[in-house]
């Protein structure tokens, strides 16, 4: 695995490791239980960079590259899934669209902040009626004078409840079909945005993921992101950056559960030996060590294509689906590992279990990123 | 005038797979030793203005714990390399970062940690600091200028002591000095974006190859073997009442409940 690395990716992943041990590890079992976002955490984070981990170095960011982004998100995730959740959307879904398709102005604006942490961003596609289908919404951004006027209900926002900047899909030409989509960014604050209440999740439960929802909410016309009508367009590539990190995010969760499974697994005698000893559990060893490490080779692969220039949207979904259902089994091998007390919330791969199962759902389900690689292959 | 601080890290083991060590960033990190003196030196540089280069002697897969000293905000790394210090005991890393001290000369401060995490011997700080002529104190955890010079303050045996020192002069930084800063991610990308790491060989130095390595050590490790801790193990009987009070008469006979 290592041999992919450079220094400097090695750097990071031992910075980031001892910063996720020595601040979120020790808090991750209580902020999941307490549904809370560790605000005295992520102001660090932001210190720390982990908020604008690939912004350019003059606009506040690190300026690092994509290896060392999926390492954080990793690393992040190990400890807690929730925040990792936070890092990973903030800054591919929110940050880097702007970074891709804002002008110099909208740039010196929106992405210092962001990238500092002082700004929390979201990214708001998914509504009561369009999930899977993108080109379903139905919220509209209406131009009234030099303003846009929107309105809309979008669910599932993660970092919702904390969000400050959120890129905002709506209709500006209702008629137009997928063409009339676009992006135009709304504050938190701003007249008419209502951040409803948290969602009761399974997992991620540190994330303050909710609905925002729009109501006659007017933003000036210069918070458009690109041109009218780019909408999806946007999004795809946003996604494109997003399914790596959420690669990293299944990766970091089944590292973590690999880690404590296995620590288990030599630890706990039945029948006079270590259940480690004991063939099966060997086996599903086995299966979680190549698992993992097929799964970080995956995102490593389309992570470095990203940073050669390379066209990576295929290789990305493909290490978004193998990372996620990766994620799922190899936390599924952890509970069992376990026995009844991986199914105890006194030990954490309870919470990885739940943590991993949405890894298979968000920014593309697995069904859906099937389609995609299929239609990838076939074409 | 601002000072010019010198901090020495090293990369120590944490890893051996299969028994072997091979030093690298895989199996090696930063001294946690060596943070806060690397602490102390960039609260110095950042309240008053003073310079900061890292000194390190190890092979080349270990520059990046001088990669990692610059981000966190050293100005420049040195890397003391060269394939002759392979087997140097401490005596003879001291000979080569005093001749790397040296050439670095003038500057006002050397600061170490008090040991390293894997040979934990404690002597390198000391050493370098008699072979150099310099005046050391030990163990510090407070630091601060006084006209020319410095008072630095220890706690040894329960004893509060202050010292007055004068430039230059080299120190060992308490492992309590404070609590150690994480690394900017920045820092790594520009760590590594401008090489500011020099690597300096035995000639750069002015050293012979007798002078260091297994040649110049004095002593050797001939044999590591797992300690022979004696331990015995006891189960106590009866009832939970009655082990407890088995506990307490023994803790009393060992004398150490009263
Ligand atoms: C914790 C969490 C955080 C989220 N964060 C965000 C966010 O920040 N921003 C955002 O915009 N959204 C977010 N989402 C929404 C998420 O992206 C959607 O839930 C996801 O895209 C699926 O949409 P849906 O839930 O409406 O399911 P549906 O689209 O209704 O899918 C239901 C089922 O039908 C299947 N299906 C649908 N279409 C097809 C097809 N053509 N062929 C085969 N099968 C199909 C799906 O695979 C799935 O199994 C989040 C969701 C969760 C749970």
């Amino acid at each position: 695995m290592d041999i992919f690395l450079s220094e400097k990716n090695r750097v990071v992943r031992q910075s980031v490791r001892r910063f996720c041990e020595k601040e979120i590890k020790p808090i991750a079992a209580e902020i999941d239980r307490e549904c809370s976002f560790p605000w005295e955490v992520v102001e660090k984070m932001g210190r720390l960079g982990y908020f604008g981990i690939q912004a350019p170095r003059e606009l506040g960011g690190a300026g690092l590259d994509s290896v060392s982004y999926v390492i954080v998100i990793e690393e992040i995730s190990k400890g807690c899934a929730g925040l990792g959740l936070c890092v990973s959307v903030h800054n591919s879904v929110a940050l880097y669209p702007i970074l891709a398709f804002g002008t110099r102005e909208q740039k010196q604006k929106w992405v210092p902040p962001l990238a500092r942490g002082q700004k929390i961003g979201a990214f708001c596609l998914t509504e009561p009626n369009a999930g899977s289908d993108a080109s379903g919404i139905e919220a509209t951004a209406i131009r009234k004078g030099d303003h846009y006027v929107l309105n809309g209900n979008k669910v599932f926002v993660t970092n919702g409840g904390v969000a400050d900047t959120c890129l905002i899909f709506a209709r500006t030409d209702p008629g137009a079909g997928s063409k009339g989509i676009s992006v135009v960014i709304a504050e938190r604050g701003t007249p008419g945005f209502v951040v409803g209440d948290l969602e009761d999740l399974c997992g991620v439960r540190a994330n303050p993921v909710s609905s925002i929802r729009l109501y006659d909410c007017r933003v000036p016309l210069e918070n458009l992101l690109g041109k009218e009508g780019m909408g999806l367009r946007i999004g795809l590539t946003a996604l494109d950056t997003g399914r790596l990190g959420i690669a990293a995010q299944g990766v970091g969760i089944a590292q973590a559960a690999f880690e404590e499974a296995t620590k288990y697994a030599k630890q706990r005698k039945q029948f006079g030996v270590p259940i480690s000893r004991h063939q099966a559990m060997g086996m599903m060893i086995a299966d979680m060590a190549t698992q993992v490490d097929a799964a970080r080779l995956l995102v490593l692969r389309a992570a470095v294509l990203r940073d050669q220039g390379k066209p990576f949207s295929r290789q990305s979904a493909m290490a978004k689906l193998y990372a996620s259902e990766t994620s799922t089994s190899v936390t599924d091998m952890a509970v069992q590992i376990h026995g009844g007390y991986g199914y105890s919330k006194a030990y954490p791969v309870e919470r990885y279990y739940r943590d991993a199962r949405v890894t298979r759902i968000y920014e593309g389900t697995s069904e859906i990123h099937r389609m995609v690689i299929a239609r990838s292959v076939l074409e | 005038m601002s000072l010019k601080i010198i901090v020495c890290v090293k990369a120590v083991v944490v890893g051996a797979p299969g028994g072997r060590v091979i030093r690298s960033s895989n199996s090696c990190e930063l001294n946690p030793f060596d943070r806060p003196p690397l602490e102390a030196a960039l609260r110095m540089k950042e309240e008053k203005g003073a310079s900061l280069t890292v000194l390190s002697m190890g092979p080349p897969s270990c520059a990046f714990v001088l990669h990692e000293a610059i981000a966190m905000g050293a100005a420049r790394g040195i890397l003391v390399s060269d394939p002759a210090l392979a087997g140097s005991d401490t005596l003879a890393t001291s000979a080569a970062l005093g001749a790397a001290l040296q050439k670095l000369a003038p500057f006002d401060l050397v600061l170490f940690g008090t040991r390293s995490a894997d040979g934990d011997t404690g002597h390198v700080g000391p050493q370098t600091a008699v072979l150099l002529d310099l005046p050391l104190v030990g163990s510090v955890d407070l630091i601060e200028k006084k006209g020319a010079g410095l008072v630095v303050e220890r706690t040894l045996d329960g004893f509060r002591e202050s010292f007055e020192v004068r430039l230059p002069a080299a120190l060992t930084i308490h492992p309590g000095f404070s609590e150690p800063r994480d690394v900017p991610l920045a820092g790594i990308q520009g760590a590594f974006e401008r090489e500011q790491v020099e690597t300096w060989s035995l000639s750069d130095l002015g050293l012979s190859a007798e002078q260091v390595g297994e040649k110049g050590s004095p002593t050797r490790v001939t044999a590591i073997s797992k300690a022979d801790r004696r331990r015995k193990c006891e189960f106590l009987s009866g009832s939970e009442e009655e082990q407890a009070e088995q506990v307490a008469q023994r803790l009393t006979e060992w004398g150490l409940l009263e």
